[in-house]
């Protein structure tokens, strides 16, 4: 609504700009409908699929009579949740800060990296390789022994996260690094821009959808791993929750320290979303989303 | 140089191979150009013929296989530091995360380390251009003609002596084209860019009658390898209008240019 299409000059836009003025020539027309109905047209669709998935969930369980300590009611999941909140708050709260302090740290590392490769061929050539062992590796199979190496707490799950975050991050902002406009780049240089002012005017801002892409990914990637790094080393967190109640059978403990995780992936991968339209309202992935 | 100011721009014997699987390419073969302060040169060839290598060369953008380039005596990597050179691409290249005044600004943020003796006001480059009202736009709600107009503004803003303008218009279409040619003299003969002195212009082009419209003197090039062919001179009284275009000596220096062309 804020980006009217101007038709003065009778210039059609040329090349690839045309696209994105037709589309915001369309963009034009959508401030008729009231911000109230919009938000809701977007937020039924997830909310009802989601009510009508827990309804035939709790259905199920109930006709069929399937024992608790196999699948747990969606209610009985919810009871739990609300007897004991700031339990689950609590545990939620260790995990939801050791994936985001792994998070920060693998995207940090990722993006230094990708910057030096992407100035340079050969660095891209030695360490590429290195980074694709570093992704295969099972972290399945290491976890286990990084109580050893860093004991418990958050040393062995920062690594973890870290390591899972690297990857996607790093190979999207490679890329992003790369892809800038010939023209722009050859204006620059023509100005004698130094490579740090080519870097932070130009290389950064156009990775910035890439590497959003890759933080999209990223993020729910984090939380999986800090689950992971509990699981095996961990003292506290829902992943440590989940394990205990697993051992003592007591599914509707697990199921809730599960739904907390989901709803923590969701705002997260929310959270990112919101901030990427925020910086990215000029590129045209942001139209009409 | 009809106006009796010395050569800003001086090449000689500008030659340039490319390699390419093993074979050389000459895209430009022994070019000898000179311009003079505030004159306006069309360069004009057959598609592929080097007009954007001998472009880049003068602009110290492209080594030289062999050959020299002085810009007001200086090499081109000189003048270009100083902020004597600016370009404009047939690509606007803006930064699509920049409004209009942002990327007006743009060369005055970059390469600060020698300070710039003149440079012209964006808020007032922009009311010449007539694009004051769209300062806080962005380049993608800007119609092609108006990004080629933001980006020739971004170069003025830092005031340099020479122009090196690559097929602005070539991605334009045509009724735009036309009018960007007459918003284009009008500018560089404005006060408010030239300062009583008007800007040393090379401006490549594939369209005859832009060269003709444009320049105090047009070069041919051959095709590949790239060679001056003639030097046209075109004598026909500033400011140069619609009539102009509609003039017989008009049609007389088109004609003659496309024989040129043709004979390449």
């Amino acid at each position: 609504m804020e980006r009217p299409f101007i038709e003065q000059d009778a210039g059609l836009p040329a090349g690839r700009h045309a696209t994105s003025a037709e589309r915001s020539e369309v963009d034009s027309s959508k401030p008729l409908s009231v911000p109230l109905l919009s938000i809701a047209r977007k937020v039924a669709p997830p909310f009802s699929a989601l009510a009508v998935a827990v309804a035939l969930w709790e259905g199920w369980v109930r006709l069929r009579g399937v024992p608790e300590y196999l699948v747990p009611a969606p209610s009985s999941i919810a009871q739990r949740l609300a007897e004991d909140p700031s339990f689950f708050a609590g545990q939620g709260g260790v995990t939801l800060f050791g994936a985001l302090a792994g998070f920060a740290l693998g995207s940090t590392i990722a993006i230094l990296l990708a910057i030096a490769m992407a100035h340079s061929r050969f660095l891209e050539r030695s360490l590429f390789p290195l980074a694709i062992m570093v992704k295969v590796t099972p972290i399945v199979a290491i976890a286990p022994l990084l109580a050893v190496w860093f004991g418990f707490g958050l040393a062995p799950k920062l690594f973890i996260i870290a390591l899972i975050v690297f990857f996607p991050v790093m190979v999207n902002a490679v890329v992003g690094l790369r892809s800038v406009n010939p023209w722009t780049l050859q204006y620059l240089q023509s100005l004698s821009a130094s490579p740090w002012e080519v870097l932070v005017k130009l290389r950064l801002p156009s990775a910035l959808p890439y590497l959003f892409a890759a933080f999209k990914v990223s993020i729910p990637l984090s939380v999986i791993g800090a689950v992971v790094a509990e699981w095996f080393s961990g003292d506290e967190g829902l992943g440590r929750v989940i394990q205990v109640s697993n051992s003592n059978v007591d599914m509707p403990t697990a199921f809730a320290a599960i739904v907390s995780l989901a709803a923590m992936g969701v705002g997260l991968y929310l959270i990112v979303s919101l901030v990427e339209r925020r910086l990215l309202s000029w590129h045209e992935s942001a139209i009409d989303t | 140089m009809g106006n009796g100011l010395p050569p800003q721009v001086e090449a000689r014997g500008l030659t340039r191979t490319f390699r390419n699987n093993g074979r050389t390419l000459t895209a430009l073969a022994d070019v000898s150009l000179s311009v003079a302060a505030g004159e306006f040169l069309a360069v004009i060839g057959p598609s592929g013929c080097g007009k954007t290598t001998l472009l880049r060369t003068l602009g110290g953008l492209l080594p030289l296989t062999s050959g020299s380039v002085r810009i007001a005596g200086d090499t081109p990597i000189v003048a270009g530091r100083a902020k004597q050179i600016g370009y404009v691409f047939q690509d606007a290249s803006l930064l699509p995360w920049r409004t209009v005044l942002e990327n007006v600004r743009l060369p005055l943020e970059v390469n600060r380390r020698r300070a710039l003796k003149t440079n012209l006001r964006p808020g007032r480059l922009l009311e010449l251009m007539r694009l004051d009202e769209f300062r806080d736009y962005y380049p993608r709600q800007l119609s092609g003609g108006m990004q080629q107009r933001v980006a020739l503004a971004r170069t003025l803003v830092f005031d340099p002596s020479l122009l090196l303008m690559d097929e602005p218009f070539g991605a334009l279409d045509e009724i735009t084209r036309e009018s960007m040619r007459h918003e284009l003299l009008r500018i560089w003969q404005s006060p408010l860019t030239n300062g009583g002195r008007r800007k040393t212009v090379i401006f490549v082009t594939h369209s005859i009658a832009e060269a003709v419209l444009l320049a105090d003197r047009v070069a041919v090039l051959t095709d590949a390898p790239g060679r001056v062919k003639a030097v046209v001179e075109i004598d026909l009284p500033r400011p140069r209008t619609e009539e102009t275009e509609s003039s017989e000596q008009f049609q007389r220096y088109s004609t003659e240019l496309r024989s040129l062309l043709r004979g390449t």
